[in-house]
């Protein structure tokens, strides 16, 4: 579905996605993971277009290399952000309504705002102001305002960031349920291995921009060169 | 707050202001404040409608106003071309001008915007004043002293007779005030928000943040050029000296007591600010002190304008009304 060949993206002397090639299959749940600073949102920026990049990205086999964010949105592609944002001047129902207005094939359509705030569990803070709401709940409304658009692609910047086990265990079952429920292609960029682990398919590694592996989650994780780049050589060596 | 509130508010201020004539129709000195009140409160509410709601921080707001009366009036003094027409072609050269403007501040934050605009609120005046603008027909220095009044279905609208002028000025301020309304509730206002408050999130969202940017560009220096234009045909006539500081501390100074971002709070305050002013008018040089003084109290005492002060009002009245307390 989503297919990235050879991306570079060069910040001045700093290389931080470096030759990457990678393939998402339709329907599946992607993973991505790798160190701090390994290129992770780069590489989401770079997809939805935040910056101007080397290589090709296809997505249902059209190219949208070079597209602006908001062509991105209309072709297909959600994301949401790793620090929620939120539009503190709106209630939780127009935030919704953004990414329907705005995103979703077709303009605004209230009976899937409704659709989705119940979807996202906020249904009964529709008149809520943004700013009100806690951390979980500005993450379901980031996620909400992205169904809104009507995606087939779903990008998920490290979701689980700063929740407690609770809050990752209804993600989680959020994350899921958008994939099979709503038949939404995810990717996901996560640091706790056992959410990547239960959640994807197939899981990229990537370090300073440049892919490590790419494999099913419990050949990663015992992936010598992963631990290395994770542990240091030493542990590399002891597996 | 909900379209039908800041409708209501509206509507219930300018059926005071529409009557007032009643009973100082005879004073000419009070109807000339209320017409300029009128004419500010326009200015006020489009500066409102890119600084509060689209987040960004243009200057040059008095810059498209004169730009507008010198281009209304140019064109109507030298090429004899009715002022009804003049005003709206002064209304389309500002928006495009305000879309000149508007696009090299695209890619530039807060306020560095600021400067770009101020930038071109600065360079008006060597404009005008220099040989560019005696070759166009600014009047240099002198300014233009004779502009053509506004003439309508036969009837000459001047400053001779202020009564007919407030009321042709009032409808005008209606029309501005209503199409910023619908503006700021329409789907439009909600991009501008979403833009304000987080770009990045507002264009993953499919929000085009060019458009709407220029949009709101193009839309507030057409009617502050239009507005402009019908000004310098009130007045007959205009020099650059609108475009000293004065005049844009005073339009800051409506916003702030109005409340920033809280239409209609900014045409409270054009009325506050042009009453306060005139009233202080005796104290001489010492007005600008005082009225910087009760400037800097209310941003500390009213950090939402009077709108927040009528808001906080209107909760307690709630609070204390004991129908409205839940029976449970």
């Amino acid at each position: 579905m989503l297919k990235a060949s050879h991306i570079t993206k060069k910040f001045g002397q700093l290389v931080a996605v470096n030759d990457l090639s990678f393939h998402v299959e339709k329907g599946e749940i992607y993973g991505i993971a790798g160190p701090n600073g390994a290129g992770k949102s780069t590489l989401f920026n770079l997809i939805t277009g935040n910056y101007p990049y080397e290589g090709k990205i296809e997505f249902d086999g059209k190219d949208i290399s070079g597209f602006p964010p908001h062509r991105i949105a209309k072709a297909g592609i959600a994301r949401t952000f790793q620090i929620p944002h939120i539009f503190p001047s709106l209630t939780v129902e127009e935030t919704v309504g953004v990414g329907s207005r705005f995103g979703a094939p077709g303009g605004l359509d209230r009976k899937h705002v409704r659709e989705v705030l119940r979807f996202v569990g906020l249904d009964s803070e529709r008149t809520t102001p943004t700013g009100h709401l806690n951390l979980l709940g500005k993450k379901n409304l980031m996620i909400g305002a992205a169904l809104a658009t009507k995606p087939r692609m779903l990008m998920l910047d490290e979701p689980m960031a700063g929740s407690n086990s609770k809050e990752i265990m209804s993600l989680m079952d959020l994350i899921r349920r958008i994939n099979v429920e709503l038949g939404v292609t995810i990717i996901i960029i996560e640091h706790f291995m056992k959410v990547l682990a239960e959640l994807t398919k197939n899981l990229l590694i990537i370090e300073s921009g440049k892919m490590v592996c790419c494999d099913a989650p419990e050949c990663v994780t015992s992936n010598p060169k992963v631990i290395e780049c994770y542990l240091g050589e030493a542990y590399a060596e002891c597996s | 707050m909900s379209w039908k509130r800041m409708a209501a508010i509206m509507a219930v201020f300018y059926a005071v202001v529409g009557i007032l004539p009643l009973f100082v129709g005879d004073m000419r000195f009070v109807m000339h404040i209320l017409i300029m009140c009128l004419i500010w409160a326009v200015v006020a509410s489009c500066w409102d409608v890119i600084m509060g709601f689209a987040g960004i921080f243009s200057f040059g707001q008095v810059a498209f106003f004169v730009a507008g009366a010198y281009c209304s009036a140019m064109l109507a003094y030298h090429l004899h071309i009715p002022p009804v027409w003049t005003i709206l072609i002064a209304g389309c050269f500002t928006g495009v001008l305000g879309v000149l403007v508007g696009l090299p501040c695209l890619k530039l934050a807060g306020p560095y915007v600021a400067l770009v605009t101020f930038g071109v609120h600065m360079t008006l005046t060597p404009l005008l004043r220099g040989k560019i603008g005696i070759a166009m027909g600014s009047g240099g220095a002198t300014g233009l002293l004779t502009i053509p009044p506004i003439q309508l279905f036969g009837w000459t609208f001047s400053s001779e007779h202020l009564v007919p002028f407030f009321y042709l000025t009032f409808a005008v301020t209606i029309i501005c005030s209503a199409i910023i309304l619908i503006i700021i509730k329409s789907f439009w206002g909600t991009a501008f928000l979403a833009l304000k408050d987080s770009e990045e999130f507002a264009t993953s969202l499919g929000v085009n943040a060019f458009k709407y940017k220029l949009m709101v560009f193009a839309i507030t220096s057409f009617i502050t050029g239009v507005i402009g234009a019908f000004y310098g045909h009130y007045v007959g006539m205009l020099s650059t000296r609108m475009l000293n500081l004065d005049l844009f501390c005073t339009l800051m100074v409506m916003l702030v007591v109005g409340g920033i971002g809280q239409f209609p709070g900014a045409i409270l305050g054009a009325f506050i600010t042009v009453t306060v002013n005139e009233l202080l008018a005796p104290l001489g040089m010492y007005r600008p002190l005082i009225m910087g003084a009760l400037v800097a109290a209310l941003v500390l005492l009213l950090p939402e304008g009077v709108i927040g002060l009528i808001r906080s009002i209107g909760s307690m009245w709630r609070q204390n009304d004991p129908q409205t307390i839940p029976s449970s």
